[in-house]
């Protein structure tokens, strides 16, 4: 096995040296130009196949279906800004190997940060512990899969200088006090990772891949006769440095200035049922928590979804069409390759309000007779994989958007949400609107606020009366999805539809009883 | 996990050596905190193991300062031999930092004072436990929760998980810390047949640092699959307004939002509705919390903070009237105030004589909230909005459980609306607090 020269993994989290990562970078691009035969953990931590082969073995050694090896290393940084001055940086380093042994749908779990043999060895020991039986075999070859390539980057975060992203910080906070006298704090952040992953597997897959992630946010305080409201708003997704353009500082800082200022005016909507009209975009989190959820297989195999029973079932009226999709260009939930080495692809959960397909990792997979969906994903090497969202929408509908608010009479509609939570069995769930308007009589008139609203996914599904023909994606990079304490990064989608009825939680009863 | 030898130094030894190397680098302080864990974890699903995991981990943490400027960064190689590479990386990430006259490590007079009561924050029988100990915890809890959930069980996922920690700090202007703790928790989660395609699922997980303080197992089981039969049938009833009250455990997620805003980094950033209101009436006479570190085998326990002040009791709240901020360092220079503590430790909430059951036959209509969902809270403006489960009473009657509802206010006039503390702190949290009672909320439903 060759000696791990740590020197340049430690290098990799330089800021501000450029001429020290010259040449790891320089080695990175020629690796991502050259992907499947990358062998970016051979060139760099030794990993070869004998050591992996000798790790699987070792995870075997007392039986299971299969084994698998996740090795991870990713470095991360993050720049922030407060009073006008670039002042905080922070930077992590994250290298380890996590081994799994499956035995139908149990799971032995061993990782070290070490990648020394000794450690990995006893890492695939703990793994192992989880079956009494005789060996099983490892596959007598790797290969690797064909998998897309929905993130292309000319070069990853790890070979720019952080001196580069100062001057995006600075912009940010320019053009927030440029655009309102009553901004009176800019906080802005610039957030970027590179993260290596190296999957091998008993059965024989072999699949590498380079992950770029970030986003740039501003949040911003507005004060206006005492009073103050803050809002915020980011951009990023699978990116490099040069998506970070003039035009989308722009595009941030005026949403974030723009609907603090709008707060001001905002109202408290009455508390209880009522239509529900999502305008497109960031919305799409309410099918993430209200559908997408339940549909992940483990919830499924376990028989411990709503959804549990309704594959194959209407769910929906005949145009809704929804989509949890790995392949979608640089979006925040874009995978090439899912964390067990099953190639991203784009799964159909709801084909004309028909339930077609759960979201599959390989456990459920087998439990179910199919094949993977690419939805096996883990925050890090410490975690194995589960069956996880990338980027879920709604197919738009043949409705303009104001026939959709026109049909909602009166009710609320949303345009920036946060903090969705679903409870699986129930299928209840509630999101958190921070922006939106009322709606009267067929149009939109005060905005609202710092309101959340709850409903239960089936009979959301079956609510959505109309859809609009603008599906919208989010392209943010912030913020993410947890799941049995791992988080992923996700994306949304939604056309603006029309929910006939959900509960909105207000502090005034309706008819204006507070 | 292994350690090669120059990663067998003590933790000690390391830090003096990365202390000298940074101010070596250029840097004038600098503060590292080293830390290592191990872990193991257990599930259970359908009376067979499901997950078995065990590892260990390491982490540096180095900050530098330099001229006002400010760098932190995290790496887990301990080896001397990388590490130099690494100190000379987080040097070269503060020199492009702007300058801040407020970044600095703090006056050395605020780590003085540091108390020396036992905290008993490491379990000594922690090593006493074997993997067939743990196996047959969690089997315990599981047949206990499958017991009770009787022909009401779709599954049944019980499992322990527990850790030891040690960590030590040193900081170039003399500070030192170091703690080794140990943690466990226990529980089951269950999902149950309800009507149609509903399946609630409740759970109850209890966590400490002493094993022999865990309840007993088959009541840990027990409560789980109770508090699932619990949710049975649960159903949104029309929008009104009455007396809630929010069980013990719950607490605390209502509480953070009024605790967001005392943070000083939010009220420097002018997102604090608590702002200008030190000294002043907050809430009813009922709202007396107290910040206590010194609580022996407290989850929250400790001697020193984040900046390396000893920790002191605090009296946050007395009778509804703020009495103190929470300033770190950083943010007591911004804001030339003297500091406190930027962290909270044990959130103690004195208990009241009554016990939930006796205060809900007084109440009438009410609804007691045993869970939320989704939901968030404004630091600047104090508004929140909350999802809400629970169970309806009537004059002590219990009239039917609740879902799919919400509740909504601002802090400023939530917390007035406090009239009743029940007898009951949480003990199996940093946030100690008793069930409370509040008056006329808006609960959202039909």
């Amino acid at each position: 096995m060759k000696p791990i020269p740590r020197r340049k993994f430690i290098q990799g989290t330089a800021l501000a040296s450029g001429a020290l990562l010259l040449l790891p970078t320089l080695k990175a691009c020629k690796f991502l130009e050259t992907k499947s035969s990358g062998n970016y953990f051979f060139r760099e931590f030794g990993i070869d196949e004998t050591i992996c082969r000798k790790l699987l073995a070792k995870a075997l050694s007392k039986g299971g279906d299969f084994a698998d090896l996740y090795f991870e290393y990713s470095v991360s940084n993050y720049l922030g800004l407060e009073d006008g001055k670039v002042n905080q940086s922070y930077g992590d380093i994250s290298l380890g190997v996590g081994i799994r042994t499956v035995k139908g749908d149990q799971i032995g779990y061993g990782f070290t940060q070490d990648l020394t043999e000794e450690s990995m060895m006893s890492a695939a020991a703990t793994a192992s512990t989880l079956c009494d039986m005789n060996a099983t075999s490892v596959n007598n070859s790797f290969n690797v899969p064909a998998i897309g390539n929905y993130y292309p980057v000319a070069t990853d975060f790890n070979g720019i200088p952080g001196k580069s992203k100062l001057p995006l910080l600075q912009n940010i906070n320019q053009k927030c006090f440029a655009l309102s006298s009553e901004i009176v704090k800019v906080n802005a952040g610039f957030s970027s990772s590179a993260k290596r992953i190296l999957i091998v597997t008993s059965d024989g897959v072999q699949a590498e891949d380079l992950i770029p992630s970030g986003y740039v946010y501003a949040s911003v305080v507005a004060e206006r006769n005492g009073k103050r409201e803050q809002s915020s708003w980011n951009l990023g997704g699978r990116r490099d440095l040069s998506f970070y353009t003039d035009e989308v500082i722009s595009e941030v800082t005026e949403k974030s200035v723009n609907s603090a200022l709008k707060l001001f005016d905002a109202i408290q909507p009455p508390a209880g049922e009522m239509p529900v009209v999502l305008g497109p975009g960031v919305t799409g989190v309410l099918l993430h928590e209200a559908i997408g959820h339940g549909m992940e297989a483990d919830f499924n195999r376990k028989n411990i979804s709503t959804f549990s029973t309704m594959l194959g079932k209407k769910v929906a009226e005949p145009f809704v069409t929804i989509i949890d999709d790995g392949t979608n260009m640089n979006l925040a939930g874009s995978i090439n390759v899912d964390d067990e080495g099953t190639p991203g692809k784009k799964t159909i959960l709801v084909e004309n309000g028909i339930l077609t397909s759960y979201l599959h990792d390989k456990i459920s997979a087998k439990h179910y007779g199919v094949e993977p969906t690419g939805n096996g994903r883990r925050q890090d090497f410490q975690n194995y994989p589960i069956p996880r969202m990338r980027n879920t929408y709604m197919m738009g509908g043949t409705a303009t958007p104001e026939d959709v608010i026109r049909e909602a009479g009166n009710g609320i509609y949303v345009e920036d949400v946060s903090n969705g939570q679903v409870k699986i069995g129930e299928g209840d769930f509630a999101f958190y609107v921070s922006q939106g308007r009322m709606i009267e009589n067929g149009k939109l008139t005060s905005p609202i606020k710092d309101v959340n609203i709850m409903g239960n996914g089936p009979k959301m599904l079956t609510n959505i009366t109309l859809a609009a023909n603008d599906l919208e994606m989010y392209h943010g990079g912030a913020g993410g999805c947890g799941k049995n304490g791992q988080g992923v990064p996700v994306s949304f989608g939604m056309p603006t539809c029309l929910v006939k009825s959900l509960t909105v939680g207000g502090t005034q009863q309706k008819g204006g009883k507070s | 996990m292994t350690y090669n030898k120059d990663q067998q130094l003590n933790l000690q030894e390391l830090a003096d050596w990365v202390i000298d190397q940074t101010k070596k680098a250029g840097a004038n302080d600098c503060r590292v905190n080293l830390s290592k864990r191990r872990l193991v974890e257990i599930n259970y699903r359908d009376r067979k193991p499901e997950v078995i995991k065990e590892a260990t981990t390491q982490n540096l943490y180095l900050e530098v300062f330099i001229n006002n400027r400010f760098a932190g960064q995290s790496t887990p190689d301990y080896r001397k031999s990388t590490l130099a590479g690494f100190i000379t990386d987080v040097v070269d990430n503060a020199n492009i930092m702007e300058e801040d006259p407020f970044r600095t490590l703090p006056d050395p007079k605020y780590y003085s004072g540091r108390s020396t009561i036992d905290l008993q924050l490491s379990d000594p029988d922690y090593n006493q436990i074997t993997p067939e100990n743990r196996h047959t915890m969690v089997k315990t809890v599981e047949d206990a929760c499958l017991s009770k959930g009787g022909d009401k069980v779709i599954s049944v996922e019980a499992g322990e998980y527990d850790e030891t920690n040690e960590e030590f700090i040193k900081s170039s202007n003399g500070f030192e810390g170091s703690t080794k703790s140990t943690y466990c928790q226990i529980g089951a989660s269950m999902t149950s047949k309800d009507e149609g395609d509903r399946r609630p699922a409740g759970y109850h997980y209890v966590s400490c640092r002493y094993r022999s303080d865990l309840p007993s197992l088959q009541e840990v089981g027990t409560e789980a699959a109770t508090r699932t039969l619990d949710l049975m049938g649960g159903k949104k009833i029309a929008t009104a307004k009455l007396p809630i009250i929010i069980e013990n455990r719950n607490v605390a997620r209502v509480l953070y939002g009024l605790f967001d805003p005392m943070f000083a980094g939010n009220i420097q950033q002018k997102r604090s509705f608590l702002a200008d209101k030190k000294g002043e009436i907050i809430g009813s006479k009922l709202l007396t919390l107290i910040d206590d570190p010194f609580l022996p085998r407290a989850l929250g326990s400790k001697y020193y903070d984040g900046d390396g002040f000893s920790t002191k009791k605090r009296n946050l709240f007395t009778e509804g009237t703020l009495n103190e901020f929470l300033i770190d360092w950083y943010y007591s220079r911004k804001l030339s105030w003297e500091p406190t503590s930027g962290s909270i430790s044990n959130l103690i909430m004195a208990p009241g004589t009554r016990s939930v059951e006796a205060i809900i036959k007084d109440l009438g209509r009410c609804i007691m909230i045993t869970g939320f969902i989704g939901g968030n809270s404004n630091s600047t403006t104090g508004d929140f909005s909350v999802g809400v489960i629970g169970k309806l009473f009537d004059k002590g009657s219990f009239v039917q459980n609740v879902a799919e509802m919400n509740i909504a206010d601002n802090h400023l006039n939530f917390w007035n609306k406090l009239v009743e503390v029940a007898n009951d702190p949480w003990i199996y949290s940093q946030a100690r607090l008793p069930s409370l009672v509040f008056d006329k909320v808006v609960v959202a439903g039909i």
